[in-house]
């Protein structure tokens, strides 16, 4: 009987399967990893506040985002997403109030659903961030949420209360 | 004249890989470029508005049943310095701290008062009045121990 040999094999050039293997593994964990969403104007430049607990939330299309910098003295700076872009929106500016005009806007828009997420920095006096509080309420929006990074603070140092009420 | 290396047999072992690496590729540098890893951020999310003080104030609505407040006053300590954190905290039942651990504890223990009396965690109210130069991040550990004593609701009220 004739015997059928194997047919002489000859690899036409690099082998790609293990470079194929290893992408399709880094693509894989970037999909799960990467937060890829709607452009809300984050400022990134906002040195959030840290905190353990918290909230995420999913559905950010029902958000307004405000950057809320901190300002040496005054109002403090705000950005937020205004159509298409992130811009500054002033709290007031001379009689007009733009950012009560966006937030009443974005109420409008979004009635019952409309939540404003606060990106404060955390060196923030409060008296900055009160003025912006101050202007949701007015505009109508109860549902607020105050976006923290994941994190611990060290405790701060034992202060006697005593002289405090006269700083204030 | 032939050229004898030009003869030499040329096999494909497969299906043509390039243009499969190729968009594997893209898809994997537009990933790597448009992903954010930035720390993982979180909300606490509050449903409760400022209380406005004076002049002005909400009316509460009649609606809905009348929660307690439970008051804690914030102060920054006129020692601390430039962005310097640190606060001192004191309300109804709870001692003069600047300790967000003792914050919850002391709130832990007015919610289990309350409970015990009949009056249910979610018509407990936790209003925090900070004073105008406290900072955020403070503001944010005082919130947090709150939600840590299991209290649902949480509000800042106008400056004092």
């Amino acid at each position: 009987m004739k015997k059928h040999s194997m047919p002489e094999m000859k690899e036409g050039g690099v082998n790609v399967t293990p470079l194929i293997d290893i992408v399709m593994c880094l693509i894989i964990f970037f999909m799960l990893v990467a937060k890829i969403g709607v452009a809300r104007g984050v400022d990134k430049d906002i040195k959030l506040p840290n905190a353990l607990l918290g909230k995420v939330i999913k559905d950010m299309g029902t958000t307004l985002t405000l950057n809320v910098h901190h300002m040496p003295s005054g109002d403090p700076q705000v950005t937020a997403m205004v159509g298409d872009k992130a811009k500054e929106v002033k709290i007031t500016d001379g009689t007009d109030t733009p950012l009560l005009r966006v937030l009443k806007e974005f109420k409008r828009t979004h009635e019952a659903k409309a939540v404003v997420i606060i990106r404060g920095d955390q060196n923030l006096d409060y008296g900055q961030l009160e003025m912006v509080l101050m202007a949701i309420a007015t505009a109508g929006i109860t549902d607020t949420a105050y976006e923290t990074k994941e994190g611990t603070v060290a405790p701060p140092e034992a202060h006697s209360a005593a002289p405090v009420a006269a700083a204030q | 004249m032939k050229m004898k290396g030009a003869k030499q047999v040329h096999y494909d072992s497969g299906p043509n890989m390039t243009p499969l690496v190729d968009v594997v590729m893209v898809i994997l540098i537009f990933l790597m470029l448009a992903g954010s890893f930035a720390g993982t951020t979180r909300f606490l999310v509050s449903k409760q508005g400022i209380h406005k003080q004076g002049v002005g104030g909400a009316h509460p609505d009649p609606n809905k049943p009348i929660e307690t407040p439970i008051e804690i006053r914030i102060n920054r300590p006129p020692t601390l310095g430039g962005d310097d954190n640190g606060f001192v905290a004191e309300g109804t039942g709870i001692k003069p701290t600047s300790s967000p651990d003792a914050i919850r504890e002391a709130l832990r223990v007015k919610r289990e008062q309350f409970n015990a009396a009949g009056t249910p965690t979610d018509q407990l109210q936790v209003v925090l009045y900070p004073g105008r130069h406290v900072k955020y991040q403070d503001l944010i550990q005082i919130y947090q121990a709150a939600l840590q004593a299991n209290y649902t609701k949480v509000a800042f009220a106008t400056s004092h």
